[in-house]
Formats: structure tokens, C-alpha cells, sequence
């Protein structure tokens, strides 16, 4: 099974501590890894090398920081896995589309709606809003909402 | 003659805008194609022309609120999308569904997933040049809609479920109907078989065109029949069964080389199989509840998130959604299938005709409103 070699390979170069086991199956992954910004492209180039491919692209905008979270699966029964990263909301996160050619996309759509810019995806264009828009929907400040959190106030 | 000889390559090229308004994009998507002579050597997919922000939606109204939504994305497998989203609340609320109410959901969504492919199977034929199956399909289409508006009481935009179960139970002349249809579609598929399967015009339109490998797919994130296509038997309904997909007996059908020919036999042969789950689940439809009478108006799910892959007519869709504990999401974010299938067609279409653009666009079969969102 691909998720339990890469699962090894993790905890190996990040540690046991980062990596969260989901035995409730809620979140849809078997686990979950919160990986320092700086360390994302060495995660992606392991899941690629281990033959998985990338789900999802997302972010999640609290009052102190943003969350980026990327699912990865692989074409086998039950092997989804997730890697999250913390992005301050000045810091400018690496792109990962030079490892998964369908990050490209992903990543316009992110920028699209947080304002997040991923260095090294030169094509930064707007993918799903009008090409002149200045507004980014999906972030907290925008529009109508519910509230705006800390990270802790959801994940403790 | 000379002279046209010394024209750099450059200044040969030439961009052709394929659509929006293009009667073969299937909704209102945009190709930006680079041309050398018929040749494409770049094409640049511009989306978004249909973005209407359901996540934010999502994420500024209750849960109960956003059902109708759900069908809206994917308007031709809304039960599906719909479908999905319960199971999605349920799982992080911990709601139990009745089996009565599961077997009525999977045999709707499988209706559906005929419904779509059926769609499909018409348009792409009659952009392929051929008129006569479209209306075969559509006819058969609308006894598909016909029994879903028997029990839902819409067309397209179906908003069934419910969290706990679904909205009204089906009764006998839903059964009726139901096995009447797969009856008439036994004698269908080989009708559509000898018409369009063997066909030699479709055959030359189709084989060895828009070739989708499996390192290209996982490369993008094409799943569904495009990927099963290149002969990874991949589905979400075997891979992470949910509802009674595991107590029944289907085939995952695959290609082998993933062109537009084998698109068209894993699609053709899904129709087939998913009459076959249909058939099981009448058989096994037990009595009982089809809603759970214990769900409160106002849901109050615990902190935390929620991701539920589901298997829609176009692939793996996804829903994730972060709860702070108030009835609706803080952040709801949707995974749709066909936006990396499309994604795709920026590695597959250089190198190709423009005629055989049109064939390849229709055999990947996406959404638009789906990708928009």
C-alpha cells in the first residue's frame, strides 16, 4: 500500500509529531501533516515520487494566519492523505506546479479568491473571477459572514 | 513562392478564440487556440464565465439552506452533487440514515448517473456529425426524467435528500416505472450498439484521439471514465464505498490505451452497469422509514472538518467543509472532477487537428457550471 510507504517516509524526514491519524474517517484521510512552509514542495516531491496525485488545492482564512491545505490520493482503496501548511497572511507560499502539473490551476483558483500569491506559478491570471477584479471573495473581510475565528478557536 | 518561404514560423501562427458561444463547448467555456495551419500548438481553457460563488454561499448560510445549491453546480447529475452534500453533513454531524432511505438514493443517483451519460452520449455524437443517436438518447432520457420527477417533482435541479434520509418515498408506480426502464434499455444498448459502437465514421473520429495516459492523469487529477479510460479502475463507489454500494455486485468497467474510443466504452458500458445496481437495489429495497424524524431544524455539527469523496458522473467530487460549531460552515470548498479533466487538454490538445479538438473537448465530457461554481 502506497499510503503506509509514504506514511514512512514522512514521519522519517518531519517526525512523528507532526502527523495526526484519523481513525474516525471524518476527515476523509487516513492522516494528516502539518508541514513548515518552507518544507511544502519537499512533501509534494514525495507523494509525486510515491505516485500519488493531488486532489485539492484549498485555503482557509482565520484572523491570525492562512491555512493552505492540499489532499493527495493515489489510486488505491482508502488512501488519501493531507498536507497542511500555516501562511501567515503577508507570506508568499512556493508553488508546487512544477511537481503537479495540475497544481497550476489550483493554485490560480486560491489566488483567485484569498489574494495568495505562489512563487514560482508565473501564470498569477485570474482563473474563475473577471480578469479586472481587485477583491478577493473567500476571505473573511469580504462580503457577508459569519464570523471570523483564530485557527485555535476550531482546531484547538 | 519564395517569398511565403522566408515568413518566420512565428508570424504564422495565428489564434482562434473556440467559443464562448460555441455550440460544441457545452456551456459557456472559452478555448484560446494557437494555430499553425489546422495544427494546434497551444490551447489556453478560459473559465469562469459561469461563476456564480456557491462556497462563499456555503459559507454564509446553514447547511439546510445550501441543499438547493448543490444540484445547481453539476445541473445534469444533480442528484449526485446532492446526493453527496447529506452525506457530507451527516458524517460530521453523526446523523444515521434509515436503509429504506439509502437504497432510494442510490437508485436514484444511479438514474441520474444514466440521465447524464445519456446526455452526454447524444451531444457527442451529434458534434461528431451524427443527428439520429441524439434523439434516440434524448428519448430515453425522458423516461429518466419522468420517474425522477415522479418522486422529486423536478426535472433537472433535483433536491431530494435530506439530512437523515430523503423527501418523499417512492411507491410502487416508481418501481414500476423503474423496472419498465431498464427493460426497454436492454434492447436499447445493443440497438446503439450496431448504430454507433461499430460505426465506421465514429471509429476513425475517435480512435487514437485525445490520448489520456495514466501519468498524464494522475499528472492533472483526471479521474472518473477519462481516467478508467487509460485502465486504472479507479471509482470512488468501490474505492470508498458509502450508502449500500458495497452489498451490490457491479464492474468497474476500463480501457486500455485512455482515446476518445475507449472514453466512449467505459461510459457506455458505466450505463450499463449502473442498470444493473439499479435492478439489485429494487430487489433489496427494504421496508421501512425513508427520513429519520430526529433531526433538528437547527443542526449544530461539532468543530472540526469534514472531506466525503463521492463518485458523480465526471469523477471524484468532494466536499470539505470546516465547522465552527454554528449551524452553517466556516469555510466550504466544493472538488470537482471535470476542472482537472479540463485542465488536462492543455498536454493533450497541441499536436492535434482543430476538427479532432472538437471530438476530444466532447469525449472528456465536462460541466462548465461545475468548474465555475
Amino acid at each position: 500500500m502506497k499510503i503506509h510507504d509514504i506514511e514512512a517516509r514522512m514521519r522519517g524526514k518531519f517526525g512523528d509529531l507532526p502527523l495526526k491519524r484519523d481513525e474516525t474517517g471524518v476527515t476523509g484521510a487516513s492522516w494528516s501533516i502539518a508541514v513548515p512552509i518552507g518544507d511544502l514542495r519537499d512533501a509534494a516531491t514525495e507523494f509525486n515520487a510515491a505516485g500519488f496525485f493531488l486532489e485539492s488545492i484549498t485555503a482557509l482564512d482565520f484572523e491570525d494566519t492562512f491555512e493552505l491545505v492540499y489532499h493527495f490520493n493515489c489510486f488505491e482503496p482508502g488512501s488519501r492523505a493531507v498536507v497542511r501548511v500555516l501562511c501567515g497572511h503577508d507570506q508568499v507560499p512556493p508553488s508546487i506546479c512544477d511537481i503537479f502539473r495540475g497544481a497550476a490551476w489550483l493554485e490560480r483558483e486560491v489566488h483567485d479568491f484569498f489574494g495568495i500569491t505562489f512563487s514560482g506559478n508565473v501564470d498569477m491570471r485570474a482563473l474563475l473571477l473577471p480578469e479586472d477584479a481587485d477583491y478577493y471573495p473567500l476571505r473573511k473581510t469580504f462580503g457577508k459572514v459569519g464570523a471570523y475565528h483564530k485557527r485555535e478557536v476550531i482546531y484547538g | 513562392m519564395a517569398e511565403l518561404e522566408k515568413i518566420e514560423a512565428s508570424d504564422r501562427v495565428y489564434s482562434l478564440n473556440l467559443g464562448p458561444q460555441h455550440p460544441s463547448t457545452h456551456g459557456v467555456l472559452r478555448i484560446v487556440l494557437d494555430l499553425d495551419g489546422e495544427y494546434i500548438i497551444k490551447a489556453d481553457p478560459v473559465i469562469g464565465y459561469g461563476h456564480r460563488g456557491h462556497e462563499k454561499m456555503g459559507e454564509n448560510r446553514p447547511y439546510k439552506q445550501f441543499l438547493p445549491n448543490t444540484s445547481r453546480m453539476d445541473y445534469l447529475s444533480g442528484m449526485l452533487f446532492n446526493h453527496g452534500f447529506v452525506l457530507a453533513v451527516e458524517k460530521l454531524v453523526g446523523i444515521k440514515v434509515p436503509e429504506r432511505a439509502k437504497y432510494i438514493r442510490v437508485i436514484a443517483s444511479e438514474l441520474n448517473r444514466i440521465s447524464s451519460h445519456l446526455l452526454w452520449f447524444g451531444t457527442y455524437l451529434m458534434d461528431l456529425g451524427g443527428f439520429t443517436p441524439f434523439l434516440y438518447a434524448f428519448d430515453d432520457r425522458e423516461q429518466i426524467l419522468d420517474i425522477l420527477d415522479s418522486i422529486t417533482g423536478s426535472r433537472l435541479t433535483y433536491s431530494y435528500c435530506r439530512f437523515g434520509g430523503v423527501s418523499r418515498d417512492v411507491d410502487l408506480k416508481f418501481i414500476e416505472m423503474t423496472r419498465a426502464f431498464l427493460k426497454r434499455m436492454e434492447k436499447r444498448w445493443a440497438d446503439y450498439d450496431s448504430l454507433v459502437t461499430k460505426n465506421v465514421i465514429f471509429i476513425h473520429r475517435t480512435r487514437d484521439v485525445g490520448v489520456i495516459d495514466r501519468e498524464l492523469a494522475r499528472q492533472y487529477g483526471v479521474t472518473g471514465p477519462n481516467l478508467r479510460a487509460c485502465g486504472v479502475a479507479f471509482d470512488v463507489r468501490r474505492s470508498e464505498p458509502y450508502e449500500v454500494y458495497d452489498r451490490l455486485d457491479f464492474e468497474i468497467p476500463t480501457g486500455t490505451k485512455g482515446d476518445a474510443l475507449d472514453r466512449y466504452d467505459v461510459r457506455f458500458k458505466e450505463m450499463q452497469q449502473s442498470c444493473r445496481i439499479i435492478d439489485q437495489a429494487l430487489d433489496q429495497l427494504p421496508e421501512g422509514e425513508f427520513l429519520t424524524p430526529k433531526v433538528p431544524q437547527k443542526l449544530g455539527p461539532p468543530k472540526g472538518e469534514v472531506y466525503t469523496a463521492f463518485e458523480s458522473a465526471r469523477g471524484l467530487t468532494a466536499y470539505y467543509m470546516v465547522s465552527d460549531g454554528s449551524p452553517g460552515p466556516y469555510r466550504c470548498h466544493i472538488r470537482v472532477p471535470s476542472f482537472g479533466n479540463l485542465n488536462a487538454l492543455n498536454d493533450v490538445l497541441p499536436g492535434t487537428l482543430v476538427a479532432d479538438a472538437i471530438s476530444i473537448l466532447g469525449s472528456i465530457d465536462v460541466v462548465i457550471p461545475e468548474i465555475d461554481r
